[in-house]
């Protein structure tokens, strides 16, 4: 649906400042009904990336294309797209309802379907109760909240989000993460950026990771975990008070009952599992020590 | 579709500028009006009115500058600070679609409190027995293009510099475009070329906005032919028109960071 190709951008604010490189030759795409998650720390170049996207700043080197079903001119395409810019901060004057009859018209809807998208959203936003207080009265989440509706009420094929859930507490965290995946799941593409990692662990398919402007990784989630993968295995048994396998390990975490759970490297497992069975001890698990994304996006930073 | 989105644009900035309370000043201007007035009334021989409605035209100046210089300096900053501006270009609105449209709601609010204070204004004079000459409206008339001119002046500085420094410039530029007429006339400037020469490369360039000042001939009840107010209102329109294109030229290339 969008094709990042070979994009630098470099600032220079001014004739004595330094350049700085915010993206360094970043190529990547977003496909049809993917939910991409763009991951990478601060200063990164996630918010220049999509700010580049959306035609806000140009690139110093490279192009943005879409794909022909997003339109063939840019209104067209931006009609079909909905942004939600990193930590808004609406037009604090105006109702909640005003807004949204403002980003409504902006996309073409007719006050009757702004209404019944109002309807539809409002209640599961659990915004519907402050629709007609000034938005200088909502708290964060409420400004996220009724941000996230006016990005989607316009019903566009793709939803770009810059950090949609930072800020908000783990319940907001959890509400906003269900709409987006519902809304994924009525066909959407979506891609939004985040520094929260187990958000886009949970519920993306696919991820992009930007280190120091450049592209660290781009591809499936479920293979940047396999890529990731230790080969240390845990192996949990009863054993006998005391007991201290000959078998080399890495670590030992003791649990009631005299459970105690291994740490081994792949070339000691049976060695250990050989050394604990021929004791007769009762072997109550072997599991593969998995990595969170967390843990591999901390490593790929380092 | 471009008109109407013009037009949306527009309708949203007049209803959040006049719901954030800025006409409030309309209301201390009437009270500072009133007591003048009154003042004027106790310490003025024979022409009360004539001070009621000099000041009245003054402070209806220096209102629609105050919210030219205010508003106009915040207009874009704010939205790029706040990435308000980010949820509207996002849409399928142009660039010059958002910046048209947020220009005309400005100069709505203009119009709203040119609007209240010089019906005050007429009001008060006309009560004291004051004269309304066909002057008083064009003053009133040139007030408020003079209060646009303005705010496009701040609206350009604001793309090119910061806050502060465009509202400076926007002051000085204000300054100097009502003093230029009377300093190219001073002695030394006539005998000195050089400043000759920069003040009317000055003169040729930036706003004369002397030319939309007529409070003095309102005062001293000179009267001025039609030609020479028609002459000043092409003036203040065609520049305006003028600072309006740069204005969408500069703003569909800046970068919005």
């Amino acid at each position: 649906m969008i094709n990042f190709t070979n994009v630098t951008k470099i600032f220079k604010s001014d004739i004595l400042s330094q350049p700085l490189t915010a993206l360094d030759d970043v190529s990547f795409s977003i496909p049809e009904g993917s939910m991409v998650g763009f991951l990478g720390a601060n200063g990164a170049g996630k918010t220049t990336s999509l700010k580049i996207i959306m035609d806000f700043i140009r690139p110093t080197k490279g192009q943005v294309s879409f794909s022909p079903e997003l339109g063939r001119n840019k209104l067209e395409i931006l009609k079909n797209i909905g942004f939600l810019p990193e930590r808004p901060y609406f037009y604090p004057t105006l109702s909640g309802r005003d807004f949204l009859m403002f980003m409504g018209q902006l996309s073409g809807l007719t006050t009757a379907q702004i209404k019944t998208e109002i309807y539809k959203w409002a209640s599961i936003f659990k915004i519907d109760f402050a629709l007609s207080r000034e938005i200088k009265t909502y708290s964060k989440g409420m400004l996220q909240r009724i941000g996230f509706l006016a990005t989607i009420m316009h019903q566009p094929k793709i939803i770009i989000l810059d950090e949609p859930l930072s800020g908000l507490d783990p319940i907001g965290r959890k509400e906003l993460k269900d709409v987006i995946v519902q809304v994924h799941k009525e066909g959407k593409t979506v891609f939004f950026s985040s520094h929260i990692v187990p958000d886009v662990e949970e519920i993306c398919d696919r991820v992009i990771f930007l280190k120091d402007g450049k592209l660290a990784y781009d591809g499936s989630v479920m293979s940047l975990m396999q890529s990731g993968k230790k080969q240390d295995y845990f192996i949990s048994a009863h054993v006998v008070e005391g007991f201290m396998p000959v078998t080399s390990f890495k670590g030992v975490t003791k649990l009631p009952n005299n459970l105690e759970k291994y740490l081994v490297d792949s070339t000691e497992k049976d060695a250990l599992l050989s050394e604990l069975i021929s004791n007769k001890f009762n072997v109550v698990g072997v599991e593969m020590q998995k990595p969170s994304l967390e843990e591999i996006f901390y490593n790929t930073r380092g | 579709m471009t008109y109407q989105k013009v037009k949306i644009v527009a309708y949203y900035t007049f209803k959040e500028i006049l719901k954030s309370k800025i006409l409030i000043n309309v209301f201390f201007v009437g009270l500072i009006l009133m007591l003048l007035t009154y003042v004027a009334t106790e310490f003025t021989y024979g022409v009360p009115e004539r001070v009621a409605l000099d000041f009245g035209l003054g402070m209806l100046s220096l209102s629609s500058i105050g919210i030219s210089l205010f508003l106009g300096v915040n207009l874009l900053s704010k939205e790029i600070d706040s990435r308000t501006v980010y949820m509207v270009v996002s849409r399928p609105v142009p660039r010059f679609a958002f910046i048209l449209g947020k220009i005309i709601g400005l100069i709505g609010i203009q119009f709203v409190n040119v609007f209240l204070l010089s019906t005050m204004i007429v009001s008060v004079t006309y009560l004291l027995g004051g004269a309304i000459t066909p002057l008083v409206w064009w003053s009133i008339g040139f007030t408020f293009l003079e209060s646009i001119l303005l705010l496009l002046v701040v609206l350009l500085m604001s793309l090119l510099a910061n806050n502060i420094l465009s509202t400076l410039i926007s002051v000085v530029v204000l300054l100097l475009g009502h003093a230029v007429k009377e300093t190219q006339n001073v002695g030394f400037v006539q005998n000195n070329p050089f400043i000759k020469t920069i003040l009317e490369v000055y003169h040729f360039f930036l706003p004369g906005f002397y030319k939309l000042n007529l409070k003095d001939y309102i005062l001293y009840k000179v009267t001025l032919p039609v030609d020479y107010l028609m002459s000043s209102l092409s003036y203040g329109l065609s520049y305006s028109v003028f600072l309006l294109m740069v204005i969408i030229y500069l703003f569909n290339k800046k970068n919005l960071d």
